[in-house]
């Protein structure tokens, strides 16, 4: 196949330029195509259940994601010219398009229930008009602080702040809404400050970001390479051959995940600048090795078969490596990192193949003028290069002080592992921004103030509700099977069909039956009022969320929240039952408490139905009362508090187990970070583990001696334990972009190691002598390597430019892990030949098969 | 041609004084404030005193439905004046003998007081706004008692055969969520078919539509209508059953005492 390859590339290099250049444009053609993905919530499956379970309560209970704008006033915002703003903010946001106006919550939209004077109790709203004078804007205060659910949700304690929580339909709009609402903040007299957050703001912007970082640091980084490469190969014509490579890769795989029809998530936005420096690695080795071998007068097209023939098995062999670390990730359970995996091992292969196909085209076409002059200067001698000066000292030492350094590298791993048994494994959206970003600066501000903008739902369930409705229908359907009224009987055994699979609820049961009533008579009147007296005896079994027991429990898990001090706060229907309830007694905070039978909850409720905004309750509670939220307000969005508040819940339940008939979830956006981090963790593990197995068994396979395959997995191994030791030592959170790494550092770092065993054999095979070998190593072969980390390296440099965290991140370590590798690679493995060489090589060179690069 | 139809119906209907009225007026080309006035009465005012059982059925933009069920006595003290009113509870069966009376005074503010038997709690309730739920439905208090016709200016807009159309815009804009509002009035009953309320963009907010009505006692009444909120996208269907006007209600039978003691008499339904 390597043959036909080769004689299709140089026999017909126009039809493989063309083919090359209809299939790159084909894809490139659905690149306009793309579909920005910033939703956190992706990182699961769509069928993940806890992300089902979050969506359904989403739906259930009608909580939109909301913008949180926050009004900043250095004494307090209880001045008239303070709350005029917030009166004037909230009348246009409420008409802006998109915005779910009836759920948009601010002092001037919320429903304000007190005593008015002895005796009488009064719903009235908060600030519908904005106070005229200080003591009037000293009311409001006064009613906001005697409303629980309000106090650090809307209005921080302080007295500095105030929110408006502002719900809108659609996320994708949520960027534009947030910019029209900056500039009807930015018109508003006085000198009050605005902050504008938010989860869908937060995700939205991010989006946005994410074009500008593939917009400019992915040309930046084909610039650098190409800088780069011209500073090693100092010929333009030559170096341009690569970069075509390059560039075909990149746009192909793009082109091809979008044509498949994925959309662009954090992970893939960065498959351009990751595909870029290893798509010329192999170039590097053809263009190195056909200078090496070509001399003037020579046939090119012979040289670039001969170079390419004898690169071809050790190239595919690292391709493959490389694909293999990559489409590990496949295995881990987020699809974002599924997808960034197999389309950047796709690319890989890619690269791979338009290499050995369009490389020694390209070079066998070059004019004898270029190839002579690309000749004279690649054989310039560069003796004091900082690169040859390194080569001699690792040389050296590699041999001389080979125990001493293999000592030190088994140092170095046990001190990594120290370092992770350290990583703090945490993440937040939020902080994929830099720490100046406006998001950022608005996120501290409000969360300082409140009681958090970061949402968890603790949600509790009846799970009885479907036995109690099967067996009052089987009690029910007795009593009917006794009318003796035919035409009845046959209607109600309908209807208590209908109600069985639950398409009419117990109170239209209720009032059918009810109706029927006042056309029956005899025994018949008894039959249904017996039925009636049943159904409302399992109705009120049925509404278990205005049970007093189910709410005390309620208030004393919300206590306990409250206790940990790992909470903002927590908001939840008994908050509501009790404020109204000590509005409707003394309005003393002794009346603060749930009334202790379910009529006197019932009523209460009903009560706060009577106000302004009576829909309100159905985001604490269901209709039909078998669920209910509590919403709980997280200063923080870390996974590791959220995690910490699970714990404390977890333990809580252990102490005082749940009621009968009660069940217990979680859901909201804090939480289901969490559950996808968690994935994700356990996920890298196996991915990593399956990757380092297979590339072990691939190396034991190439180097046909499982002592060499063992030996070139040495390098990686302590190169990922070092990172990630690093990264436990150095107190950096375990994130995504870190998780990714690992598959990454597996597939890049194994290329040198394959590189230096095969050439140390070649060489070995030739000249039988050990020192010799080693010496001749840190010649050509270790420069290679080493030009190679440095192409990598800083190709990925320009994304420490990126306005975005997680970018800079992999910037950072990928440059690192590069650095890492090639020094572990060019010390560890000299020392390791040099004190195991009776066991791996023969004193006496054999001519064997040929195994050199 | 109006005039004939009219008479033609006039000859049908069981006479009383309110429908002569009607007739009489109609031909003389009826003013917005007449007009107005009139539907008051005929929607509010009918009889001197009256019952009715009514349920109302809640349903929210995701079709889960919530049922109350009360009975309404009702007394006038003067035609499109004071009112009383005894509301109590039935249904559901946790909110049982809660009850609401109230002394309605169109040119002040009513008295409210509420009684809710689950806390054994007799409450007055300050007048303040009148434009909050009527226990969770999407009629506003003030749907259910009546909006006194002084509260908007009122132009007659048009007219058809059937109905007349007015518009109705708040003397007091701030104190109500709506910008205006229009109404369909039936000619014949003067009762408004169709209430649709506008914000200052003129997109409507709400719609009271009469879906049923028949005759009692001579009195055309509503046995159904259908409030929408277009904001929440919910609405609520009211029917009125077991329909009594002038069963003479004795005054005192409005007052605090029937709090706690629901007049058991005057609330029982009546086969119709």
């Amino acid at each position: 196949m390597k043959d036909w390859i080769l004689d299709l590339s140089l026999k017909r290099p126009k039809q493989l330029y063309w083919f090359m250049a209809l299939f790159t444009l084909v894809l490139a053609g659905f690149i306009p195509t793309i579909q920005i993905d910033t939703d956190p919530e992706n990182m699961l499956p769509a069928q993940q259940k806890d992300r089902v379970f979050h969506n359904q309560i989403k739906k259930e209970f009608q909580l939109y994601d909301a913008i949180v704008v926050g009004v900043v006033n250095a004494t307090t915002v209880f001045n008239p010219q303070t709350l005029k703003n917030i009166h004037q903010l909230t009348e246009q946001v409420l008409r802006i398009d998109g915005v779910v106006s009836s759920d948009v919550m601010s002092l001037s939209t919320i429903d304000n229930i007190q005593q008015e004077e002895q005796g009488t109790i009064r719903f009235e709203w908060m600030m519908k008009q904005a106070p005229s004078s200080q003591s009037k804007a000293t009311e409001i205060e006064q009613s906001v602080r005697q409303l629980p659910l309000m106090l650090d949700t809307l209005v921080s304690a302080d007295n500095k702040a105030s929110a408006i929580y502002v719900p809108i339909k659609n996320k994708d709009e949520s960027y534009q809404i947030s910019k029209e609402i900056q500039q009807i903040a930015d018109q508003l007299k006085g000198d009050d400050e605005y902050f504008i957050t938010g989860l869908p703001v937060a995700e939205d912007t991010f989006g946005f970001q994410m074009f500008v970082q593939m917009g400019i640091s992915a040309p930046m980084a084909a610039a650098m390479i190409f800088i780069l490469m011209l500073f090693f190969f100092k010929n333009l014509q030559l170096v341009i051959a690569p970069m075509i490579v390059a560039m075909a890769t990149v746009i192909g795989t793009m082109g091809l995940l979008i044509a498949c029809g994925f959309t662009v998530h954090i992970m893939s936005s960065m498959i351009a600048i990751f595909l870029m420096p290893i798509a010329v690695v192999d170039s590097v080795h053809i263009m190195s090795e056909f200078a090496d071998r070509f001399k003037p007068g020579q046939n090119a097209k012979q040289v670039a078969k001969e170079v390419v023939s004898h690169l071809f098995k050790p190239m595919l062999f690292t391709s493959v490596t490389s694909t293999v670390g990559f489409l590990s990730l496949a295995l881990t359970p987020i699809p974002p990192v599924q997808i960034f995996g197999i389309f950047v091992g796709f690319g890989i292969m890619l690269a791979f193949i338009w290499t050995i196909t369009f490389m020694p085209a390209y070079i066998s076409r070059m004019s004898p003028e270029q190839l002579e002059k690309m000749q004279n200067k690649f054989h310039q001698k560069h003796e004091n290069s900082v690169i040859d000066r390194l080569m001699n000292i690792f040389a050296n030492i590699s041999v001389r002080y080979s125990k001493i350094l293999l000592l030190g590298f088994v140092g170095l791993f046990i001190f990594s592992m120290y370092g992770i048994q350290k990583i703090q494994i945490n993440d937040n959206p939020v902080r994929w921004f830099k720490s100046d970003h406006s998001i950022r600066v608005a996120d501290k501000v409000l969360n300082k103030h409140f009681a958090g903008t970061y949402d968890a739902f603790l949600v509790l369930s009846h799970k009885n509700r479907d036995a109690l409705i099967q067996g009052t229908v089987s009690q029910l359907a007795e009593k009917v099977s006794k009318i003796s009224n035919q035409k009845l009987k046959n209607e109600l055994t309908v209807k208590l069909d209908d109600f069985s699979s639950q398409r009419i609820s117990i109170g239209e049961l209720i009032a059918i039956i009810d109706d029927a009533m006042f056309n029956v008579e005899g025994d018949d009147v008894e039959h249904l009022e017996g039925a009636i007296s049943l159904i409302e005896e399992t109705a009120s079994e049925l509404n278990y969320f205005t049970q007093p027991d189910t709410l005390n429990y309620m208030s004393e898990l919300q206590l306990a929240l409250q206790k940990t001090g790992l909470v903002g706060k927590t908001n939840a229907m008994t908050d509501l039952i009790k404020t109204v309830n000590r509005e409707l007694k003394s309005g003393e905070a002794s009346d603060y408490v749930l009334p202790e039978t379910q009529a006197g909850i019932a009523q209460t409720l009903l009560q706060f139905q009577s106000s302004h905004r009576p829909q309100d309750l159905w985001h604490m509670v269901n209709p039909s009362y078998s669920r209910a939220t509590i919403w709980i307000q997280l200063s923080s969005g870390d996974n590791q508090d959220m995690t910490r508040v699970i714990e404390s819940v977890d333990k809580f339940v252990k102490e005082r187990p749940l009621p009968e008939g009660m069940e217990l979830q979680w859901a909201g956006k804090t939480y289901i970070n969490v559950v996808w981090q968690e994935a994700m963790v356990a996920g890298m593990l196996d991915s990593l583990f399956s990757a380092f197995i297979v590339v072990m068994i691939m190396m034991i396979i190439l180097f046909r001696s499982v002592m060499f395959g063992l030996l070139a997995m040495l390098p990686l191994t302590l190169t990922i334990t070092f990172i990630y030791g690093l990264i436990g030592w150095i107190g950096k959170d375990y994130d995504m972009p870190i998780a990714v790494l690992s598959a990454l550092t597996l597939g890049l770092s194994v290329d040198f190691a394959i590189h230096f065993i095969e050439r140390a054999r070649s060489i070995f095979n030739q000249t039988g002598d050990f020192n010799t070998t080693i010496k001749l190593m840190f010649e050509e072969p270790g420069r290679a390597i080493t030009r190679n980390a440095i192409v990598i390296a800083i190709g990925f440099t320009p994304l420490l430019f990126a306005p975005l965290v997680p970018y800079i991140t992999v910037g950072i370590f990928l440059a690192s892990i590069m650095a890492a590798s090639a020094i572990v690679t060019l010390l560890m493995l000299p020392s390791a030949l040099n004190v195991l060489k009776r066991f791996l090589f023969n004193t006496q060179p054999t001519k064997g098969e040929s195994h050199d690069i | 041609m109006i005039f004939n139809k009219n008479l033609h119906t006039f000859m049908l209907v069981v006479f009383s004084i309110s429908s002569l009225n009607v007739l009489a007026e109609t031909a003389n080309e009826l003013s917005a404030e007449q007009i107005v006035s009139k539907a008051n009465l005929s929607a509010y005012y009918a009889g001197s005193d009256g019952r009715s059982d009514a349920r109302m059925k809640i349903v929210d933009e995701q079709g889960r439905t919530q049922l109350r069920q009360f009975v309404i006595l009702r007394q006038d003290l003067s035609d499109g004046g004071d009112q009383n009113f005894l509301v109590v509870f039935s249904r559901p069966s946790d909110v049982r003998g809660t009850v609401f009376l109230v002394n309605k005074h169109p040119l002040s503010d009513d008295d409210r007081w509420l009684y809710l038997p689950g806390l054994d709690l007799v409450k007055r309730i300050s007048a303040g706004d009148k434009r909050t739920s009527f226990v969770g439905s999407h009629f506003y208090y003030e749907d259910v008692s009546g909006r006194p016709p002084e509260a908007d200016n009122h132009q007659l807009t048009g007219q058809n055969e059937q109905y007349y159309l007015l518009k109705h815009s708040p003397k007091k804009p701030d104190e109500v969520e709506f910008s205006y509002y229009t109404t369909k009035i039936d000619k014949k009953t003067f009762l408004p078919m169709e209430i649709v309320y506008f914000n200052d963009t003129n997109s409507v907010i709400r719609t009271v539509e009469v879906t049923s009505t028949k005759e009692v006692k001579g009195y055309p009444t509503v046995t159904e209508s259908k409030i929408t909120d277009h904001k929440l996208n919910g609405y609520t269907i009211m029917q009125f059953k077991f329909m009594d006007y002038d069963i003479g209600i004795p005054q005192d039978i409005f007052s605090e005492r029937s709090l706690r003691t629901p007049p058991e008499d005057w609330l029982k339904r009546k086969p119709e």
